[in-house]
């Protein structure tokens, strides 16, 4: 099957046993406050967090083991890339301490090629793994062990409107149906001769062929939608302020789990008003660059 | 008399975007406790009528009203949305569309919830409601995984949650196994007896036939042609139009002129337009299919497609028919076992090739069609199978020829009819050459006389040298195949001539089939006719 909730009940899992409102809202604090610093020693912590989390999660490695592969992938891809270009850290630091200069033996146009590994661009990237690291971990477990069917309710409980909250429903109730719609639109073209696999040509060639799986898939879901709209009208969806059967209650953890986050999110911003956490590194390096 | 809970007069109505009018100068009352059927052909104006008495039109759709809906005594007009669904349940059609909660209780509760009911309420409420119907114990499900049955009484149970007193159901049947209908519709007789007023509108009137209607109510264009007693109806309605028990076909029937009979698969017939001289077309050996290595969906499938078939696959939900059917067309390859297309492994042949010979349309044409142009449409497949430029504007013409829509090559397929979409799905097959054509379920979204119609001149079609059809329809098997499969948990557990096949009627029922009444009679005749047809023809035997 193409869509599998990927959610799961799980035994002694930490993060499940808050309330989701507590726990999306911890979440928010701490990836802002993580995406505040540069420094390593403030985001260390963080860094301990999210291995904390993941850990108890519950998860099995086997469940995780695509997404966090690619997240892995994508962390070190651009650690690199800014490792190698020295772009993107140049506005955290303004002097570096060379360790060592690779030079290319040829040149191109011109152009020689060179890479100058200095303590600042390494210690960057080592930073960037971290803070990069600990918000996607953190960000990926959410789909695995919030509940679905109380994502609605969740948005409520965050003071959001009832037809909004209620968008999240529905939107969690029709992907599997339109996952459905997308495989039997797949097999239908498939049995006329359409190969995915066989997509050629540039972006714009590409996104043209892939017409025969995308039409027919939003026409469905634009027939569909008129239903759904109906059905909801004709159960009084919008006349007044709704009651949420699923009722969710905060616990003294969860008022603990809010406080943390809220005081994270203050000790970040005192800390950054006060100069703190900038990029740094360990003067033992620099010594041992010889600057 | 106590006052009618339903009363409609001279009710009309356009839609805002279209020209003339959908409904027409409607006027009858319905009594508390009574089942009245609304039967019609598609674009009678059916689904029009229940739009006007629950409302939806005219605050979902606009247009211009005139005369009234009374509920109770009183003119729905000023009425909210609202307070005229605590009255009104309405029940649509696909129940996939209209179940909008991820769990069975949130489902049910759903209306109560936007009422803005006490908790307490609400759970009790859903609870009844499910007791009703007898589906508690899918109270805490996931909505998705239901079967359609299953489906189709959640979503009623929502409805009724709400406490309706008058309840619409806008053809129920449409997406469910006969034995699961059967079973819906008896929960509508019993939702009658116990005080509700019922609109059922359905097309195929001899399915609804056992829970007795109190009334008929006939619509053709918009307007009310019979209204009555239900023994009333095949005298003035023509046999073709909806379905009516056989034995009232026949009575009808002897004096008009016998039907003509078909002729099947005409290129089956004709050695020259073979595409190969084997005379098996496919092969299953053994085969065997799970998606996951505990659960077998298949067990060893053998079975033949020869050339001059024309199979009709039946069997309950969840059988395996759809599985069986991919097989033969190459989107899954079997566990165990092999499937031979022309003498060649499925394994070795991508789908692509397998479609030069087997051609498969889906259920709902919306899931295929896609191109700016008819001819667009079905230059699709024969392009991707890399026919040449001018041999593909021939596949084209003649395929268009076939299914009699030369005039629309222009047009694009999406603004067709139905009927004719479903037609432009077929075409798309024939511009490939496939010589199998395989369909699932055919008839679905087709009315009575649409179907019937579509099923008469497939069958007649050149181009195909067998066919195969998934259906739930006895009927449709006993009228047209010449071959019949029956597939049950997984296992092919009859094939053979229909005659020999549908006999077995505990057999049937143990596969969720109703045997219908052309079914009884056609097994009754048999001794003199020795083989099935049509209720139209058996009435000048």
């Amino acid at each position: 099957m193409l869509v599998a909730w990927r959610y799961r009940k799980r035994d002694r899992s930490f993060i499940q046993w808050f309330d989701p409102r507590a726990w999306v809202m911890f979440f928010l604090c701490f990836g802002v406050s993580t995406l505040a610093f540069w420094d390593i020693r403030f985001l260390l912590p963080f860094f301990v967090i999210a291995i904390f989390v993941l850990a108890t999660s519950g998860l099995k490695w086997h469940e995780v083991r695509r997404p966090f592969l690619f997240i892995i992938w994508f962390v070190v891809f651009f650690a690199l890339l800014t490792f190698l270009t020295g772009r993107g850290g140049a506005e955290v630091y303004k002097t570096e301490h060379l360790i060592r200069e690779f030079k290319a033996p040829f040149s191109i146009l011109g152009w020689t090629p060179k890479l100058d590994v200095t303590v600042e661009r390494s210690f960057f990237a080592v930073c960037q793994l971290v803070r990069v690291f600990s918000v996607a971990s953190m960000t990926l477990l959410i789909p695995y062990s919030l509940n679905p069917a109380l994502y609605g309710i969740t948005f409520k409980g965050l003071r959001l409107p009832d037809n909004i909250s209620y968008a999240m429903d529905l939107t969690m109730r029709f992907i599997p149906t339109f996952g459905r719609d997308f495989q039997l639109t797949m097999d239908a073209q498939r049995a006329r001769g359409y190969e995915l696999e066989k997509i050629k040509g540039g972006l714009f060639e590409q996104v043209r062929k892939l017409g025969p799986l995308m039409v027919p898939v939003t026409i469905h879901a634009i027939i569909g939608s008129e239903d759904i709209i109906d059905a909801m009208d004709l159960r009084a969806f919008g006349v007044g302020p709704r009651t949420w059967l699923v009722q969710l209650t905060y616990h003294r953890r969860d008022y603990i789990l809010i406080a943390f986050g809220v005081l994270i999110i203050l000790a970040s911003l005192v800390a950054g008003f006060l100069g703190y956490g900038n990029f740094w590194v360990p003067p033992a390096l620099i010594k041992l660059a010889g600057g | 008399m106590a006052e009618s809970p339903l009363i409609v007069e001279n009710l009309s109505f356009r839609y805002r975007d279209r020209p003339g009018a959908a409904i027409e100068r409607i006027s009858f009352n319905a009594n508390p406790g009574e089942i009245l059927l609304i039967a019609g052909a598609s674009g009678c104006g059916k689904t029009t009528l229940i739009r006007a008495v629950n409302g939806l039109i005219p605050r979902s759709y606009k247009g211009q009203v005139t005369g009234r809906v009374l509920v109770f005594g009183e003119d729905t007009s000023s009425w909210k949305l609202s307070q005229i669904s605590q009255k009104v349940g309405t029940v649509l059609q696909d129940p996939e569309r209209q179940i909008l909660g991820t769990k069975v209780l949130n489902e049910v509760a759903f209306g109560l919830e936007n009422l803005g009911l006490p908790r307490a309420e609400i759970i009790q409420r859903v609870d009844e409601a499910l007791a009703f119907l007898k589906i508690s114990d899918l109270r805490d499900r996931d909505t998705f995984n239901l079967s359609g049955g299953e489906k189709q009484k959640v979503a009623l149970a929502g409805v009724l949650a709400m406490r309706p007193r008058i309840l619409l159901l806008d053809e129920p049947l449409a997406s469910l196994d006969p034995a699961s209908a059967q079973d819906s519709l008896d929960m509508v007789r019993k939702l009658a007896d116990e005080g509700m007023t019922v609109l059922l509108v359905e097309h195929r009137v001899e399915d609804v036939l056992r829970i007795r209607p109190d009334r008929v109510m006939f619509m053709d264009m918009g307007q009310v042609r019979y209204l009555g007693a239900l023994n009333g109806l095949s005298k003035v309605v023509n046999y073709k139009e909806v379905k009516l028990p056989a034995e009232d076909i026949v009575e009808r029937a002897k004096y008009d002129k016998a039907p003509a009979e078909l002729k099947i698969l005409p290129s089956a017939a004709d050695p020259s337009t073979w595409k190969w001289q084997s005379e098996t077309l496919v092969k299953f050996e053994d085969v065997a299919f799970s998606y996951e290595p505990d659960s077998e969906i298949l067990h060893g499938i053998n079975l033949e497609i020869k050339r001059g078939d024309v199979i009709a696959v039946l069997g309950p939900n969840g059988a395996g028919k759809t599985t069986f059917v991919k097989h033969a067309i190459g989107l899954l390859k079997p566990k165990s076992g092999r499937v031979l297309v022309n003498g060649r492994d499925t394994k070795e042949l991508s789908v692509a090739q397998i479609a030069a010979t087997l051609g498969y349309v889906f259920q709902s044409p919306s899931h295929m069609l896609f191109a700016p142009t008819v001819r667009a449409e079905l230059a699709f497949g024969p392009s991707n199978l890399k026919h040449p430029k001018d041999q593909i504007e021939q596949e084209v013409k003649t395929a268009l020829k076939i299914v009699n829509l030369s005039d629309k090559e222009q047009d694009p397929p999406l603004a067709l009819s139905f009927g004719q979409q479903k037609r432009v799905s077929i075409a798309a097959i024939l511009a490939m050459r496939s010589r199998i054509l395989v369909m699932d379920e055919p008839t679905a979204g087709q009315d009575y006389y649409n179907y019937m119609n579509f099923m008469d001149s497939i069958l007649q079609m050149p181009g195909f040298e067998a066919i195969l059809f998934i259906t739930h329809d006895v009927d449709l098997a006993v009228i047209y195949a010449n071959r019949v499969l029956l597939i049950a948990d997984g296992r092919l557990v009859a094939d053979g001539k229909p005659q020999e096949v549908l006999r077995d009627l505990d057999r049937l029922e143990a596969c969720r089939l109703v045997p219908s009444s052309l079914l009884a009679l056609n097994l009754k005749r048999l001794p003199q006719t020795g083989r099935f047809m049509r209720a139209e023809a058996l009435a000048h035997i």
